[in-house]
């Protein structure tokens, strides 16, 4: 584990750092301190620091990190010319305390490494403990009875449910040790490796036996159920089998769900089921029987991680790291922000993550000594993931795209109608068209830009045989168009057309557009309507 | 290659070379010539052409029989040292007669090579093979009626030019011909290599011959039906192995039986290649170089431990996999035929001999991956004919220096395959050795070579580099782009231990996103090939190319393993490999990058899918990198919390291109090429840019504008052979004319070819919704305002029944929308298009001028 690694080589006595150690970050600084400590920042401008004779250890380097050449030797750099300014959090207390990290690759991997989502942390899982400890308590209790109990975890995506189930799974072996009891077994099943959902039956089964196979008869579901129900046939160790995912057991009957629950009412089962999912109501909503038969599973719930809490593990995690990689404002800020979208750790970790891309990249464009993660680089990231950039991508889209959405916020704006069709929507695309005097797009390629809408999000195409017939509902607000197209004068016109309300109206408008065809050719009739239904337009013209 | 100024003296140089390498070349042939007649055929050193084409029999067990035809062709070849008598028609003869076999050549000398393959059209009278060889062209130079005699001083002259290809070769007595399957020596000087036993000696008593011998299906060894415990009457159906391997598999020590002390165990060529001391290879196209040796370009076959899953226990004993590395090899390291077969072939061949090996899987060297053959095979090839490159060659041979440059290479081979490969890697376009994959496929197929080959105009140079299929040499306006997406790869790869991450690319379509992500990785590649990367394996699948989401899978597990299996299984496997148990194969460590195309096909009813592809990479130690490509925006809040969640927070947004970019892609793709006004192409993007912003469509535009001004070119050009300022150029019509034919719908062309009566109807039914005011009109209405119209303008009378006809045909056309035909004159009509459109369509119509006075 890489987070191990490090730790180890923190603890590695100070005093005797071999060559072949000298590969981690820290020995290599550690044999810099003499140097760097006395001449700070005059002899490093030029000369790199390994290459200086102050260091005086050029040679112990390993060719890694002299091949990293040009990028990393300037991080270096950076490294000794922050050096005056202390970290503001050093665990450790030691004299070496170093400005961090744009000194070395090896250590920017470190950090990203520690923020990885598949890192475990070595030393336990913080703000779960509540949580885990009922988990635990449960479950010894069950195999101190040596009777089967079914547990449900809930929770939203990202609070550590997993992760926690796996923690009480190592621990409830280590206590079944110490209390002397048979260690359980366990088995772990992801629901959407499943090909089938009654494949589960099989997988247990197949835990329970060994490996060997049962008898081909009858399917597992009924071997299991066999075995549970009477005694001789009874194994005798405890298995603890989690099921993650459990939603995606529920099967139309549900009869797979309820099989696997019903499986820990039997009077010899030694089943201890824990079921992981994200609905909080997943056993009352789909398993009401299970109450009448007294068997409804202890519910634990894992709520959404507080901003605290976000901060407390992103802390907890650059433990094995001695220095200070965010600042702490810039840490609450991205706590604050996560927690308040969805308290979703992953999400505060990919955060945190691509804040250090952001300092990463600034310190490869800018000359600028940046000794940690600010407020700044934090808010660039955040924006990434949290802006919703509407307005921006309507400004970016091609013209004609534009227009199709002034037609849909003119539809919309002023009338009570919640959706239109595409043909609709074509004929006051058109109108739009001709009253900016720009040539419109045929139907084929309308069709196709109201895709490329749809698909990025701005409107929703419903399905329908015929084409013209398509449901068309605007996703985003109308008011979100109107202010995008505030500044220009083009779109202004053609969010000012006029509207219309109904089908007779708009065919009167059509045929007043013919009028004006007609007129062109010399026709009288015409005036009638435009002088009556069309002022505006027809001046326009 | 080199150039020569002086032949004569190269031909003298060619001498020299050939006899110092005589005695290093160790024959695996009896010398059943005395020495003396090795040295007479002295013209043989010259290569000689055959007329004939002696039919190339598939010779499993030819070198069984060595002595007798030795004297046969010994005899041709005396034939044909003897030239003044050999007119080619009784040479073609005398060569058919016998058998085509391995002739023992004089052991120390190598000079029996004949060219089987001849100019086709220097004497049609001939019975040659009537392929159109490429070398055709090229030696149409020599003068066709003349005997090889007289030929021959002028093929010395020319020769040391260029190379020389050919089909098919006698070299050392074997036949090659392309497409042949070979072994080839690995090490320059292993004895062994001579010795080429005849038979398998049985594994019980150690003696060869003597009866039919059955094969073990798990540790090949041959073994007489009589030595086996208890003894065979026959070969068994089915597979058999041996009781030594059934001892083993069941657990049993069982000593084998030792070889009788002093007898050297021989192995046959199987056996060294199995052993990795031999090589198989496919010859892929054979030339004689200006100094006169032979060389071929093979393309590999390994062996599965040479491979980085290693041996897995689904490949067979005889499994071979096919790489797609290609190498020149001098025609002297190649030792005889093998038979490499596709798995129908090899189930049928049940006594084909010793040599045959079972090939099912093409094994990627650069990206380590598995792709089946007959995928391979069933893609619409627009790899270059394996004639094109003769077919070249041979045209520079003869006068076109245009070409030349590219066969400047170096003489010597081992730089020449150097330089070849550093010049695939410089040109993207090349690097996929003619193979096409991802964008490449897309559109239009590949003009083949044949149809380009004469001097192109600069026209038809612009249309061939717009095609889409064709890759550009760079990607211009997407560095931003392209630099995230390789900073992402290499920081997941680089380190010692790989973080599965995720990122998600979305974008309107066109505007460049899978080329963009396959030019970082042929970039990576370059740099992994130069050192400076870690192995890494890359896997690239195309959502739209999958049966069912779940066949994902089974794609992924088929590429890491060379192995089909079902999906349940493969996902068995795969769950297994990435959340750190067994792995797949040797690679334990190696980071998989996995480019997921069109990933909102892998959506599920559950979502499953996505769910076990987006979950791998966060388990630790998985080393997945998984790059997601799809056109909408929001998919990840399309999908469950769950998933989302575990897709982290990666995105990458493609733009719709500006009239700008546009410019630049289309300016850079026609760089050199003159052929296009610089207003056309601003109008062509900028109208493009206005709709939709992609980039396909400006292209296809720009090459369909290409194809109107050659058009009008080559009238203009036939009318009258004045040539006006705007020929050869693409002006601002033929891009407004190639954007009415993209843009526009095609209902006006309709309307305009539609017959005489159609035409009345439409404005007569435009006529009548104007007068109305409704939206649709009854038939008999219409029908009756034709009547009227045609009376007063004293046309033909409809009937009825005609007038019916035509709306139905228009309705079936959909330019108007008709009721079902049953209401009969009470059907009620309803124009499809805006009246404006028929109004547009119709207004000249020269059929009908009174019409355009309704309108």
């Amino acid at each position: 584990m890489p987070t191990l690694r490090s730790a180890t080589a923190n603890s590695s006595p100070v005093a005797t750092p071999s060559p072949a150690a000298s590969s981690t970050p820290r020995s290599v600084k550690r044999r810099l301190t003499p140097g760097s400590a006395g001449q700070l920042p005059d002899a490093s401008r030029h000369t790199s620091p390994h290459r200086s004779p102050h260091a005086g250890a050029g040679n112990v380097y390993t060719p890694k990190l002299l091949s990293a050449s040009p990028k990393s030797s300037r991080k270096r750099l950076y490294g000794d010319l922050v050096l005056p300014e202390k970290p503001k959090w050093n665990p450790r207390g030691k004299s070496l305390n170093f400005p961090f990290w744009p000194a070395y690759p090896a250590q920017m991997r470190a950090v990203k490494e520690a923020l990885h989502v598949a890192t475990v942390p070595s030393c336990g899982l913080v703000c779960r403990d509540d949580e885990q400890n009922r988990v635990l308590e449960f479950c010894k209790a069950c195999v101190e009875q040596e009777k089967a109990g079914s547990l449900y975890v809930c929770g939203c995506p990202g609070t550590g449910k997993t992760l926690s189930i796996t923690k009480v799974k190592e621990s409830l072996v280590r206590c079944a040790d110490e209390m002397g009891m048979e260690t359980p077994d366990e088995l772990a099943i992801n629901c959407t490796n499943l090909g089938n959902t009654s494949d589960i039956f099989g997988k247990i089964l197949g835990q329970f036996l060994g490996r060997k196979k049962g008898s081909g008869k009858l399917s597992p579901l009924q071997q299991l159920q066999n075995m549970f129900s009477n005694k001789e046939s009874a194994p005798r160790r405890m298995m603890m089998v989690i099921v993650d995912e459990m939603d995606y057991l529920i099967t139309r009957d549900r009869a797979v769900l309820h099989d696997l629950f019903m499986l820990t009412t039997f009077p010899f089962s030694r089943c201890i089921l824990i079921g992981i999912a994200n609905a909080i109501d997943l056993a009352d909503r789909f398993l009401p029987k299970l109450e009448s038969l007294n068997c409804k599973p202890l519910v634990v719930t894992f709520r959404a991680y507080s901003k605290d809490q976000i901060s407390d593990i992103i802390k907890h995690r650059l433990k094995v790291l001695e220095y200070d990689v965010f600042e702490p404002l810039a840490l609450e800020f991205c706590a604050r922000k996560v927690a308040a979208a969805s308290g979703d750790m992953r999400k505060a970790l990919g955060v945190c993550r691509s804040a250090v891309e952001v300092l990463e990249a600034s310190l490869k464009d800018s000359d600028q000594e940046i000794g940690m993660v600010t407020f700044d680089h934090m808010d660039v990231a955040l924006s990434k993931v949290f802006k919703s950039a509407v307005v921006d991508s309507i400004l970016c889209l091609p013209q004609h795209q534009q227009m199709v959405l002034c037609a849909l916020a003119n539809t919309f704006q002023h009338c009570k109608k919640k959706a239109t069709s595409l043909g609709e929507l074509n004929k006051s695309y058109i109108e739009i068209c001709r009253s900016t005097q720009v040539p419109a797009v045929g139907m084929l390629e309308f069709s196709n830009m109201c895709m490329v809408l749809s698909d990025q999000g701005f409107m929703k195409l419903g399905q329908s045989k015929e084409d013209k017939l398509r449901r068309v509902t605007l996703q985003i607000d109308s008011s979100d168009i109107t202010f995008a197209f505030k500044g220009n004068r083009f779109f202004q016109k053609c969010l000012g057309l006029p509207r219309y309300a109904n089908k007779s109206q708009l065919w009167i408008c059509e045929r007043s557009d013919a009028c004006i065809v007609l007129d062109q050719s010399g026709k009288s009739t015409a005036k009638l309507f435009i002088g009556v239904l069309m002022p505006r337009e027809v001046y326009m013209r | 290659m080199q150039k020569y100024e002086n032949g004569s003296a190269n031909g003298r140089q060619t001498a020299r070379t050939l006899t110092p390498s005589l005695p290093s070349v160790t024959v695996h042939f009896k010398s059943t010539f005395p020495p003396s007649s090795a040295f007479l055929p002295v013209a043989g050193e010259r290569p000689r052409m055959d007329l004939s084409a002696t039919p190339s029999r598939s010779k499993s067990k030819a070198k069984s029989s060595p002595a007798k035809p030795i004297a046969a062709s010994a005899e041709v070849q005396m034939d044909l040292c003897t030239p003044s008598k050999a007119t080619p028609k009784r040479k073609s003869k005398s060569v058919t007669s016998p058998p085509p076999t391995t002739p023992a050549t004089p052991s120390t000398v190598r000079r029996s090579r004949r060219l089987l393959d001849t100019p086709t059209k220097a004497n049609p009278e001939a019975p040659v093979k009537a392929t159109p060889t490429p070398t055709s062209k090229g030696k149409r130079a020599a003068p066709s009626p003349k005997t090889p005699a007289q030929r021959e001083p002028k093929r010395q002259r020319r020769q040391p030019k260029k190379r020389s290809y050919y089909r098919k070769v006698v070299y050392d007595g074997g036949e090659f011909e392309v497409g042949d399957d070979v072994y080839v020596k690995r090490r320059e000087d292993a004895e062994s290599d001579a010795e080429d036993p005849e038979a398998e000696e049985c594994r019980v008593c150690f003696r060869s011959g003597g009866g039919v011998m059955v094969e073990c299906d798990m540790c090949l060894g041959g073994f007489h039906l009589r030595c086996v415990r208890p003894p065979l009457r026959r070969v068994p159906e089915g597979d058999w192995s041996c009781q030594y391997c059934e001892a083993e598999r069941a657990g049993k020590a069982m000593e084998r039986p030792k070889p009788p002390e002093g007898k050297r165990i021989v192995r046959t060529a199987k056996e060294k290649l199995l052993a990795s001391d031999l090589w198989a290879a496919r010859i892929e196209s054979l030339w004689r170089e200006p100094d006169g040796t032979f060389w071929a370009k093979v393309r590999w076959y390994i062996i599965p431990e040479e491979t980085a899953a290693g041996r897995q226990t689904h490949n067979l004993r005889r499994e071979l996999y096919r790489t797609n590395d290609l190498g020149d090899i001098e025609m002297e390291t190649i030792l005889r035929h093998c038979f490499v077969m596709n798995p129908k072939e090899f189930r049928d061949a049940n006594d084909a001999g010793d040599d045959v090996f079972y090939c099912e899987y093409e094994y990627d060297i650069h990206w380590h991956n598995f792709k089946r053959l007959a995928d391979i095979d069933d893609e619409p090839e627009t790899k270059e004919d394996p004639s094109d490159e003769p077919y070249n060659a041979n045209t520079d041979y003869i006068s076109d220096t245009d070409e030349d440059s590219e066969y400047d290479e170096e003489e010597e081979p081992t730089s020449c395959s150097l330089a070849r490969r550093n010049q695939t890697h410089e040109l993207a376009a090349n690097s996929r050795k003619g193979r096409i994959y991802g964008l490449q496929k897309i559109g239009i197929r590949k003009i083949p070579e044949h149809v380009r080959c004469h001097q192109k105009t600069e026209l038809e140079k612009a249309k061939a580099t717009l095609l889409l299929a064709t890759l550009p040499k760079s990607l211009p306006c997407r560095d931003k782009e392209m630099e995230e997406i390789s900073t992402f790869v290499k920081d997941a790869i680089c380190n010692d231990q790989c973080l599965g991450r995720c990122l998600y690319i979305h974008g309107v379509p066109g505007t460049g996103k899978t080329m963009s992500v396959l030019a970082v990785m042929r970039r990576l590649r370059s740099e992994f090939d130069s050192g400076t990367l870690r192995p890494y394996c890359f896997i690239e699948i195309n959502g739209l190319k999958l049966a069912s989401p779940e066949n994902i899978y089974k794609v992924i597990y088929e590429q890491l393993s060379g192995h089909r299996v079902g999906w349940k299984k493969a996902l068995h496997y795969l769950t297994e490999h990435f959340s750190g148990g067994t792995r797949i194969g040797k690679q334990a460590n190696q980071p998989i990058v996995l480019l997921i195309d069109e990933l909102d096909l892998l959506l599920t009813r559950n979502q499953s899918v996505l769910y076990n592809i987006l979950d791998w990479p966060t388990k630790p130690n998985s080393n997945l990198v998984v790059i997601g490509i799809a056109n909408t925006m929001d998919l990840p809040e399309k999908l469950l919390p769950r998933i989302s969640s575990r897709m982290g927070i990666q995105r990458l947004c493609f733009g719709p291109y500006n009239f700008r970019q546009l410019q630049e892609i289309i300016i850079s793709r026609l760089k050199g090429i003159n052929a296009f006004e610089e207003q056309a192409i601003e109008f062509a993007s900028r109208k493009v840019a206005a709709m939709s912003g992609d980039a396909r469509r400006a292209l296809e535009i720009c090459r369909r504008a290409a194809e109107f001004a050659d058009y009008r070119t080559k009238q203009s050009g036939q009318a009258s052979l004045t040539c006006n300022r705007g020929d050869g150029v693409v002006c601002m019509g033929d891009i407004e004319a190639a954007i009415q034919e993209v843009f526009q719908a095609p209902h006006i062309q309709v309307m305009k070819n539609c017959p005489k009566f159609g035409k009345v109807i439409l404005v007569a039914m435009v006529h009548e919704l104007y007068k109305s005011g409704l939206g649709e009109v009854m038939f008999d209405k219409l029908a009756s305002t034709v009547f009227s119209w045609c009376h007063v303008n004293r046309e033909l009378l409809p009937g009825y029944d005609t007038l019916l006809k035509i709306c139905c045909k228009l309705g079936e056309s959909k330019i108007i929308l008709c009721e079902e035909g049953s209401k009969h004159k009470l059907q009620k009509l309803q124009l499809n298009y805006p009246s404006d459109d028929v109004t547009f369509a119709l207004k000249e119509s020269p059929d009908l001028p009174w019409l355009s006075k309704y309108l």
